[in-house]
């Protein structure tokens, strides 16, 4: 069982954070809210996202699992405007789901969870640096790196303790150095790896500009961020493995 | 019910059957990857566990999988961006220094519309790869030279009948079926060397029956397409009418084609009255085809069927026996030995219907043989001229219609003669656009010696020549800058 209304946004946010990697999905209905956890076709980037039940107008589930087409939903939750409420209804009968946006509704045919590629275990990592920064920031990072690579470095300086960014192209090169004063908190300690942009370009499209972000990173460790979304009623962890830094 | 394939998957490496030497060294390469950091191809038969082997070492290895196969859509962007990234990326577990295996299943059959230039970008992803990769094919050659020298390869062989008997024990043990030794070895022998299938039929016999015998998996045969020649041998020599029928389902061929090989097979055994049956029943059937042509009713196929297998079996008198040579339609080699000889009678024909106004059909069937005749090696000469005028035919035509040689004198002067007249003919007809177009030419303008000079040039071809003459000088202007843009000037 599970039917529940929710802020057109609220659910746009949540599916948007998914779709950046992957294209179908299984979402946990909870009873306390929704649990989404997928990993992308390539092993490298993956997603863990709770929806609490107190970002919904109304929510009743009882622990079931729905597969579902990512694009598909967004296309519909884009239908509504601003503001407006989307009804979700699961019909246990035929596996589809039934949406209503004032008055219109969409009956959505569900993926069997079984064809969608297995969830990832999330892998314990303790990672020694600690960066909290606002969401523009990341934007314009990876905005500027974008402009002369394709993967990035980031790193946390221990001594003189700051935050950097580095891309180095074929003939430019983008640095940029964020200090405890420029960031909301910093914890220092080793840490300096290669990602792709790829990845990362598309993680920010998912992420507010005016959310905090929490970054985790180690030395060629693998990268965590989370932010909150829904007033905080949702959160996000992405975790993106290293590059190999060939020799 | 659950694929027996799926469920017997081998987890570790010591699991996996028949090819004990292919298997310890793909244990070994992986074990020493960080020294050589090649990527290896693994190749052999369809069925014998190379995938499976690759899971397994992976899972042996505690490596996390990532695998591209021929079901993904696997252009070069995709290879690229998933097999590529993975490939260059630590894991996430353990970051840079965790190791993945990245599996590029079926990697002979990297082409094709959907995988286009995927091939290329393989190579270049196990060039530029910090992972194990493994490479999965059946056709080692198929795969390119580039990619083939930059890996290590190991060969999977058939596995042996002897080795899929105990497998398939130990699953009939697991799945509590009773089973008889003769049939396990029935099974082995007949998928010659492919585990898979043999798991396959193991489990299709096992839905049916209680207790697994010889008989059963006699009778369960998988489907096999029969040759021509047995067929031609079933038809011909021993088949009932109904028997007959039924084996050309077997048979990989389409009526049209069935036809030509009973046609031309059926003379070697059968004699007099029983051939003229035979061929009655092959007319039937090959009016039936044409009106599968002519309708594209394709329902009609199986009249055709019936006479011509049915109908020929039907139509044997005698016994029949021994051993004849069957051959290939006669009537496929004289296509291929004609069809230069068809190609220059068509050509022909498309002249003289376009110039007669008559159907291509009726200028081959009907004209064609009267030109034929009155032309008979040229003996009317004046004939002959003028027909190779109307038609201007070249030399090797009128050798075709006359039956002259094509190089001969008289061929060649009668080929002259005719050109000599069309030029005649072209300068009567095509006088005053002649004339036309010098005054054209003889404009003072610089623009229209451009537009002039392209007498024979395609720009020009839309502009009539009238329309030139009395046009304005912006029209001219136009045309030498030899596009479709207007420019300000025609404005102003």
């Amino acid at each position: 069982m599970f039917k529940a209304i929710v802020s057109a946004a609220t659910l746009s946010s949540t599916l948007d954070s998914v779709s950046v990697l992957v294209e179908e999905c299984k979402i946990h209905l909870d009873e306390d809210g929704l649990q989404i956890r997928a990993v992308d076709p390539a092993n490298v980037g993956m997603v863990d996202l709770s929806l609490s039940a107190d970002a919904f107008e109304s929510y009743e589930a009882d622990g079931g699992l729905i597969g579902i087409d990512l694009s598909r939903l967004e296309d519909i939750a884009g239908m509504a405007e601003t503001g407006q409420l989307v009804q979700l209804e699961l019909d246990e009968e035929t596996r589809k789901l039934q949406i209503q946006i004032d008055g219109l509704e969409y009956t959505l045919a569900l993926i069997d969870p079984d064809s969608i590629r297995q969830e990832p275990d999330i892998p314990d990592l303790d990672l020694p640096a600690e960066v909290v920064l606002e969401g523009r920031d990341i934007n314009r990072s990876v905005t500027a790196a974008d402009m002369v690579s394709d993967h990035i470095t980031l790193g946390v300086d221990d001594g003189e303790e700051y935050f950097y960014v580095d891309a180095e192209g074929d003939t430019d090169d983008v640095h940029l150095e964020l200090t405890e004063e420029d960031l909301i908190d910093l914890q220092t300690g080793p840490a300096h790896s290669l990602f792709s942009l790829d990845y990362l370009k598309d993680m920010n499209k998912a992420i507010p500009t005016d959310a905090e972000v929490t970054l985790e990173l180690g030395e060629e460790f693998p990268i965590k961020l989370h932010y909150g979304f829904a007033e905080g009623d949702g959160q996000v962890t992405y975790m993106l493995a290293p590059r190999i830094q060939s020799e | 019910m659950a694929d027996w394939t799926e469920t017997y998957r081998p987890t570790t490496l010591s699991e996996v059957r028949g090819n004990d030497k292919a298997r310890d060294e793909l244990e070994e390469w992986a074990e020493t990857w960080s020294d050589h950091r090649k990527a290896v191809i693994v190749h052999g038969s369809p069925g014998i566990g190379k995938t499976s082997a690759a899971h397994a070492l992976a899972n042996d290895m505690g490596w996390p999988v990532m695998e591209l196969n021929a079901s993904d859509d696997r252009g070069a962007d995709v290879v690229e961006r998933i097999a590529g990234e993975a490939a260059k990326t630590g894991t996430l577990a353990a970051g840079g220094a965790g190791r993945r295996l990245v599996i590029l299943d079926e990697a002979d059959n990297f082409h094709g519309n959907a995988d286009y230039g995927g091939a290329r970008e393989v190579t270049r992803v196990v060039k530029e790869a910090n992972q194990p990769i493994v490479l999965v094919g059946n056709e080692f050659y198929d795969m390119s030279q580039g990619l083939r020298n930059a890996c290590e390869t190991i060969e999977f062989r058939d596995v042996s009948a002897r080795s899929i008997v105990p497998v398939l024990r130990d699953i009939c043990r697991k799945e509590g079926v009773e089973f008889e030794e003769d049939a396990l070895r029935e099974i082995a022998d007949s998928t010659s060397g492919d585990l898979r299938s043999a798991i396959n039929d193991l489990q299709a016999v096992a839905e049916k029956a209680e207790t697994l015998t010889a008989e059963d998996v006699v009778t369960s045969e998988r489907d096999r397409t029969e040759g021509i020649f047995d067929f031609l041998d079933t038809v011909i020599k021993e088949a009932s009418a109904e028997e007959a029928l039924r084996a050309s389902y077997d048979v990989d061929e389409t009526p049209d084609d069935m036809i030509n090989w009973l046609e031309d097979n059926v003379p070697k055994d059968y004699a007099g009255a029983e051939l003229a049956d035979a061929y009655e029943f092959l007319s039937n059937a090959d009016r039936w085809l044409g009106r599968v042509r002519a309708t594209q009713n394709y329902s009609y196929w199986r009249y055709a069927t019936d006479n011509m297998t049915a109908g020929i079996a039907a139509s044997r008198r005698e016994p029949k026996g021994g051993w004849t040579r069957y051959g290939p339609p006669s009537y496929w080699s004289k296509l291929g030995r004609t069809s230069g000889k068809r190609d220059t009678r068509d050509s022909i024909s498309r002249r003289i219907a376009e110039r007669e106004g008559t159907s291509l059909a009726t200028a081959r069937r009907e004209l064609l043989p009267y030109l034929k005749t009155v032309t008979h090696h040229c003996s009317n000469r004046e004939l002959t001229v003028r027909m190779a005028a109307a038609y201007e035919l070249d030399a090797a035509e009128v050798s075709f219609i006359t039956g002259s040689g094509e190089d001969t004198n008289k061929v060649a002067a009668i080929v002259e003669d005719a050109e000599e007249r069309v030029g005649d003919r072209v300068l009567e007809s095509g006088g005053d656009a002649f004339v036309a177009r010098e005054n054209d030419g003889e404009k003072p303008t610089e623009a229209t010696d451009a537009g002039g000079g392209a007498d024979g040039n395609g720009e020009s071809g839309n502009d009539g020549d009238g329309e030139r003459a009395d046009d304005a000088d912006g029209a001219a202007e136009q045309d030498a800058e030899g596009d479709d843009q207007s420019g300000l000037s025609d404005f102003m």
